[in-house]
Parts: C-alpha cells; structure tokens; sequence
C-alpha cells in the first residue's frame, strides 16, 4: 500500500498540470467558439490537390485498362 | 454533412428561385441555379477563388446576395479616413486590428470560407473568425493593404462586415464569462479527485484501511478541496456579503454557511486525526451550483452579445463647399452656416436647409411612411432621410449631435429607463424560502443539541445541503437558455432572456402599419376603366412605358410588361410629386394624380366619382383610374387570426384614413393614425399607465422610442438599425409567421419553469424531513441535491425539440 504514498501526490502533480493548461486555455480565448472548431477537421483545405489525386487514380485506372 | 437544397430554389440561400433560372453558376462540375444577381455573384467569386467545397461543407444555406453590389463597394473606401479608423482600429505598431462584426454568418462553413478567402489577401497578417458570436478578428499591415480591401474580399463572397466596437458592458460580462470558466474547470477536476478519494474509502476498495492510511487520504482530500472552497466558491461568499451588507438574504446565504462550516468542520478533523469529513460532498456541491451560474450568466451574455453586434459604426460622411470645391468629410464635423452637397439618391448627412435645387425626399425612416416628401427651397431637411431625385445644396442648421434623428435617439435612451422592470419570480421566491430554511436549520440544531447528539452539527448541515435551493435557481436560466437556442434555429433572436417571461404576461399586441403589417411598398389594388376605345391591356403597357422613367414610388407599382417598339416617345415632362406629361406615337398622354389632371384636363370631374389616386389621360380623355396603395402582407391575416386572445391595436405615423383601411382589412378594431415618435411613445406610456402590458412590433427609426418603452418589442425583419438596437426580439425573417412561434414558445417555456419551480420545491420539501430527523447524512443530502437539479436541467432540455 505504501505505494500510494508515492502515486497520490504524482496524480496531484498531473492534476496542477493539467489545471494550469486549462487556464493558459481560458485566457487565451480557445473557449470563445465551441461551434466551429469541431467542423475545422472535416474541411478540407485544397481542392486542386484533391482533383490532381482524382486524376492520378484515373491515370492510373486508365493505364490497368490498358 | 452538406445540405440538401429543394429543386427550384437557390443554391446559394435557398429562396425560392422567383425567376426561373436566370442566374446559372457552375459549382463542383455541376449547373447550379441561383434565385438573383447577388446570389450568383456571390456563388461565383466562391468558386472562383477555389472555395466551392464550401457548398459541401456547410450546413445551413447562406444568407441572400446583395444586388447592389458595386453601389456597396464604392462606399467602403470611407473606412480608410483615419479619423475615423481612429475609433476602432487598434495600432499595434506595424499592424493594425479590427473586431469587425460580420452579418451572413449561418454555419461553421462560413467561418471557413472566410478565413480562406482572407488568407489570399496580401498583408493580412491574422483572421480569426468566431462564428456564433457572428464576428472576425483582423489584423493586417497598412502598407500592403487597406481596411476598405478587406471588408471588399468579405462582401464580394456575400458577408457584409462592419468595424464596431463591443461596449463597456460586454466586455465586462466577457472578463466574468472566463473567470466563472476556470472556477468551474477547476472545480470540476478537483471534484473528481477527491470523488476518487471518498469513494476508496466509502466502498473499501482497498481493504480496511488503517488510521493512517484515512488520514493520509482525508489529509490530501483536504488539499485539494481547498483551492475549491477558497478560489472556485468565491463568487457564492461575495453574493452573500452583499445581500447581508443590503440587510436581506439571498440563495447565496445559506450556501456559504454550509460550505464553511463543513470544511472547517473537515479541517478541525483532519488536525485531529478523529471525526467525519465531507470534502466530496463540498467539492459536488460547489460543482454543480456553478454549473447552474455558469448557465445563467451565458444566457445573459449570449443576449448581450447580440445587441452589441448592433451597435455598428455607420460614419455619414458628406461633401463640404470649401473654396468652391467639395471635399469629403465626417458629417460629424460640419457646423452650422456650412454648405453640403447631396446627390440624387444620397442619404442626407446632417439637418439643414435648402439653398439650391429641389427634389422629393424619402422620410420613410424618420416618419415611417414611405410616400415622398416634396421639398424645395428654403425647406428644412433632415439627417438620415434620403434624397431622391436631384441634386441639392443644403446649409447646415445645426450640429449632427443636435440632430432629428439623435433626438430621437435620446428619446428612446429616456424610454428604456423608464421600461416596467419585472419582479423575477424565482428571486422573490428564494428570498422567503432561504430565509425559512435557516430558520429550520437553527431550530433543527437547537433541538438535537438539547438532545446532547454528538450528531447535531452534520444534521444540520444536512439540512443546509439537502435544501439548497440550486435546483431552483436553476428552474428559470436553464429553461430560458433552452427556449433561446431553439428560437435562435427559427430565426428569431432574443436580445434579452426574460423578455419571453414577461411576453406571457402581454394583455395587448401593438402593430406598426407600414413595413410591419404591409410590405411598405406600392401596388395597384383596383383598376377602373373609363373608356371603351383603348384595352386594358393597351393602358397598361403605356402607364407602364411612361411611370418607368420615374422615380417615384408609386411609379413603381406599374411592372405590366410592354414591348418598346411599339411606343415611340416624343415628347416627357414630370412635375415632381404629381405626374407626368409625355406625347407617345403623337398622342398626348398624362399620368398623374388627381389634382395633376384637374390642372391639366378640363373635364375631369369624373374623378370625383371614383375610389382612386391616379388617372391616365389619352388626348384629354381620361381612360383609366387605378386605385394603388400599400398592400398588406400575405402572412398577416393569417397570424392575425392566430392571435385574437390579445386586444390588437395599429399605431401607424400614416393618415387615419389609410391606417382604418388597413385595420378593416385584417381584422384590427383599433386603428390609431397620424403619430409623432412622440405621440407613439405616449400612447403606449398611457396604456402602460392602465396597468396593460404591451408587445409592441414596428421597424422604423420612428418606431424606435416606443420600441424601448414596451413591455416587450419586437423587430420585425428589415428592421432599421435603430429599430432592431432598441428591440427586446428581432425577427430575422421577414415573416410575421415568426410571431406566432414566439409567442407559443413563450407560453412553453413559462410552463416548463413552473414545472421546474415545482419539483425543485417539492424535493426540498420531502427532503427536509429526513434531514431534520437525521436520517440523511450530508453526503446523500449533495447526492440528492446534485439529482434535483440535473432532473430540472434534463426538462428544460426539452424545450429544444
């Protein structure tokens, strides 16, 4: 059991930590908008890429075809 | 996750395409059609700048394109003059930052589209788009590019953004809004580590635990129980302070005895090594009762975010005679005895008097009413109306802080002091039943402490937690929170959260007349035929022809399509404000009302005889009359039917005569005409004084003063600025239907605070015996409490479906 003595306030030491980004995160605004960040990972941001790869696939369709 | 648009309607908003398709724009490989020219410039500056996967990403249609485009755009440039940036652009050495607040935002999409859109822009150093506040933080480099570029890039993409600056008050609730975040944060982890802790010892999970090893755990309990008690706790002690300092009691008083003396009680134990601690319990209490203020201060703060995203800088500029030379400036810098310049179709700067020119003026905003007012030399003019048809110079009477438009401004600032303030039912109640629970909880210790029970001090803070009145407190914020998201999805924005309380409480519902219950704009009711030579037909292709060249409102109720070859227009004369007089194929043909036809004919008593304003003249034979009027919108009857528990009243700025057409039109007994601002407001201020409680709709600038002074007021959509500024409730559509919903949900929502009041009572009243008699140990009587209020929270929740 003694082991506790040693886990306990190393868990209290994570929690400060995570306390303390917590803060950071409060006063640098990432609460403001909670409606939008959680869309932000679905957009995605080229579009040519996106084509270019849809080219290349059929680049590559066009040559098994072949 | 993209949307879904019906056929026939726009790709872009979603309004029905009126015109077919017209506006074609090719998104993705694919046609697309759009409803007007905003919109399909708009879809194709998207698509033009590589953004078309917007169209899929989007959730909610876009808001309407802006026709007028070019015209917008041109104005811009006004926000590069530094006086004016000087207001709201912070200088950060070599960048400058805006907030600007962005109108058109509907889905995170938005906010995506506009990052991207900006990031292209050069030296734009920084975008931050917040999408439910509706705003955007900017900051670029002066030297590469201008403020005027920026806001250009935004509307070009179909969101109108406007520099404002958030007021004093929002800033303050934005400082509280974090720190209410970080002492819920911070008791919410803390509450799980000593939760943790409790239940180790609670289930003995670890055995039976020696005496030490207790120790140890209360010993790190109370360590982390502290900077709950003394950091996230302290808004409930400072609430309670004032209340005492003010010789009352609040929920607040209650709370903080409890929590003090549970964890000095836990702190005397701990140094002892011997006795109870409830730290868990402490730690849970304070948790929740955040969560419930936490709720309530962001349905405020939502509420006022809102109304200061309406308070935009608008700066009126005019053009000032210097030297015989117009320059542009500020309007607010112009002074008395200066000359203006206004053009055609310009808004008047500033109130003065007209030296030079004539035209028919557009006072719509001022009085409300639409029809032009002709106006030449030597007439007073005012800040704000617009001027239609030529060019005038003006001599500045007097300042523009003095001006008829910021007077009514101060009116309306002096009515919304003067507003009936309502009595919160859940406050007044709290105080009583606070003060009745502190009572029970002496009593109950007077009595076990004659007992000689060891236990005394745990009952009562027994009875402190259990009775906590947290689930009351939180009846009303959550309900109102809830009513507010749902009503926000329908279009209709809640600038104040206790505005649907009061809506409940309405015996009357006053209507504005033009633009709220009519479209505010001309069209042809009645058509009287006076002569068998010409077809109805023929008429009106030539009323057509000639009223398109004119300005004039009325003029534009004629769109009866014509071919244009088969006029051949000679001759065209308008006298401003009566008519018109052209000679088309050879004939002589007058247009115009009934005194213009009078002066031009000589025998026109037939006029006398008809039920209309104006008459057409073929070769001084007056061949037909037409009856045109402002017509009631298509939704009103409906709605107003819908609402005949209320007593309905029109107060219109408009002649008796139209407003009692209008009344019997849709079924309104009282029709009230012919009112100033002034007059408005003491109507209302009387009824108010008849103990009636009033919801008051309008949309003008006049409507504004009466607006504030309402029990509860609502803008109606296309709202003016000042309108919707001093509205309790905007409808963002410009459908009336919007008021029937409304008003049903406000019914809803009072019930369910009823509901919510109910069980919130009756949980402490069944609770509070067990915890007199002892039976309820205080970490049950947190348990309990914790479970009221999550029931409470789970039924307001409903509301949203």
């Amino acid at each position: 059991m003694s082991i506790i003595y040693v886990l306990i306030p190393l868990a209290i030491i994570i929690v400060a930590i995570a306390i303390g980004v917590f803060f950071w995160a409060v006063r640098n605004n990432q609460f403001d908008d909670l409606e939008r960040q959680g869309y932000s990972i679905l957009f995605d941001d080229d579009v040519e890429s996106k084509e270019k790869d849809k080219n290349e696939q059929k680049a590559a369709s066009d040559k098994i075809d072949e | 996750m993209s949307i879904a648009i019906a056929e026939g309607c726009c790709f872009h908003c979603g309004l029905p395409n009126e015109e077919g398709n017209k506006y074609p724009v090719e998104i993705n490989n694919k046609l697309h059609h759009m409803c007007c020219p905003g919109c399909q410039a708009v879809a194709q500056a998207i698509v033009e700048n590589g953004l078309a996967n917007y169209y899929e990403f989007r959730t909610e249609p876009a808001a309407r394109g802006d026709s007028a485009l070019d015209n917008t755009m041109a104005q811009l440039s006004v926000y590069d003059e530094p006086e004016l940036q000087e207001e709201f652009v912070f200088d950060q050495g070599k960048h400058k930052q805006i907030q600007l607040t962005v109108e058109g935002i509907t889905c995170a999409a938005c906010g995506w589209l506009i990052e991207k859109q900006l990031a292209k822009v050069k030296g734009l150093k920084q975008i931050s788009v917040n999408v439910s506040a509706r705003r955007a933080l900017v900051t670029w480099d002066e030297s590469e590019t201008k403020l005027s570029g920026i806001l250009a890039r935004l509307k070009a993409i179909g969101y109108a953004s406007l520099p404002f600056h958030p007021d004093e008050h929002e800033a303050s609730f934005k400082k509280e809004q974090k720190s209410y975040m970080k002492k819920l944060g911070l008791a919410g982890i803390m509450t799980m580590q000593v939760m943790m802790l409790a239940f180790g010892q609670y289930f003995d999970v670890f055995g039976n635990l020696d005496a030490q090893t207790q120790g140890y755990f209360n010993a790190v309990s109370l360590m982390l129980t502290t900077p709950v008690v003394f950091y996230s706790a302290s808004v409930f002690y400072l609430s309670a302070l004032k209340a005492i300092q003010a010789r009352t009691v609040n929920m607040d008083v209650p709370v903080t005895i409890a929590i003090f003396s549970t964890y000095i009680a836990g702190l005397l134990a701990v140094n002892d090594g011997s006795g109870e601690v409830y730290f868990e319990s402490i730690c849970m209490f304070i948790f929740f009762l955040l969560i419930s203020r936490f709720l309530e201060h962001r349905s405020r703060h939502k509420a006022t975010e809102i109304s200061s995203n309406m308070l935009k800088l608008i700066p009126a500029t005019a053009s000032k005679l210097v030297n015989n030379d117009w320059v542009s400036v500020l309007a607010k810098q112009l002074v008395a005895g200066e000359h203006v310049l206004v053009k055609a179709g310009e808004s008047i700067p500033i109130d003065g008097k007209i030296v030079k020119g004539q035209s028919t003026i557009d006072e719509s905003m001022l009085t409300g009413e639409f029809e032009p007012v002709f106006k030449a030399q030597g007439q007073q003019v005012y800040a704000g109306t617009v001027n239609q048809q030529a060019n005038l110079e003006i001599e500045v009477t007097s300042q523009l802080k003095f001006a008829m438009m910021n007077q009514i401004l101060r009116l309306q600032e002096v009515a919304l002091a003067r507003k009936p303030k309502i009595a919160k039912m859940a406050d007044t109640f709290s105080r009583y039943f606070v003060s009745i629970v502190l009572m029970i909880s002496a009593l109950t210790y007077i009595y076990w402490h004659l007992q000689d029970s060891t236990d005394a001090f745990w009952i009562t803070i027994s009875v402190l937690v259990a009775t906590c009145p947290c689930a009351l407190g939180l009846a009303t914020p959550s309900a109102l929170t809830c009513a507010m998201a749902k009503l926000n999805k329908l279009g209709i924005l809640l600038k104040r959260a206790d505005a649907l309380e009061q809506m409940t409480n309405a015996t009357d519902i006053i209507f504005d007349k033009t633009g709220t219950l009519t479209q505010g704009k001309f069209s042809i009711q009645q058509i009287h035929m006076l002569s068998d030579k010409y077809s109805q037909d023929y008429v009106m292709q030539l009323a057509t022809f000639i009223e398109k060249r004119s300005e004039h409102p009325i003029a534009k109720a004629f769109d009866y399509g014509f071919d244009a070859h088969d006029f051949q227009l000679e001759d065209y004369q308008i006298t401003i404000g009566q008519g018109v007089l052209a000679k088309v194929n050879g004939n002589l043909v007058v247009v115009g009302s009934k005194r213009f036809i009078k002066s031009q004919l000589n025998n026109a008593e037939v006029c006398d005889t008809i039920n209309a304003n104006v008459y057409i003249a073929i070769n001084h034979e007056i061949v037909a009359a037409f009856l045109i009027t402002d017509t009631v919108l298509p939704e009103t009857q409906k709605v107003i039917s819908e609402l005949n528990d209320y007593s309905l009243c029109i107060l219109s700025g408009d002649e008796q005569k139209n407003v009692n057409n209008i009344a019997t039109e849709i079924g309104i007994n009282r029709a009230v005409g012919e009112q100033t601002p002034e007059g408005k407001l003491n109507y209302v201020q009387q009824e108010q004084a008849k103990g009636k409680s009033l919801i008051m709709l309008g949309d003008g600038i006049n409507d504004a003063p009466v607006l504030a002074a309402a029990d509860v007021s609502v803008a109606v959509g296309n709202a003016s600025d000042l309108a919707k500024n001093a509205a309790d409730v905007i409808l963002i559509n410009p459908k009336l239907n919007a008021l029937v919903d409304l008003i049903s949900m406000a019914k809803r929502t009072k019930t369910k605070i009823k509901q919510n009041i109910i069980w919130a009572l009756s949980y402490n009243v069944i609770v509070l015996p067990f915890a007199v008699m002892g039976l309820l140990s205080p970490w049950q009587a947190a348990l309990g409490m914790s479970l009221s209020s999550i029931i409470v929270v789970y039924n307001s929740t409903r509301l949203m479906r």
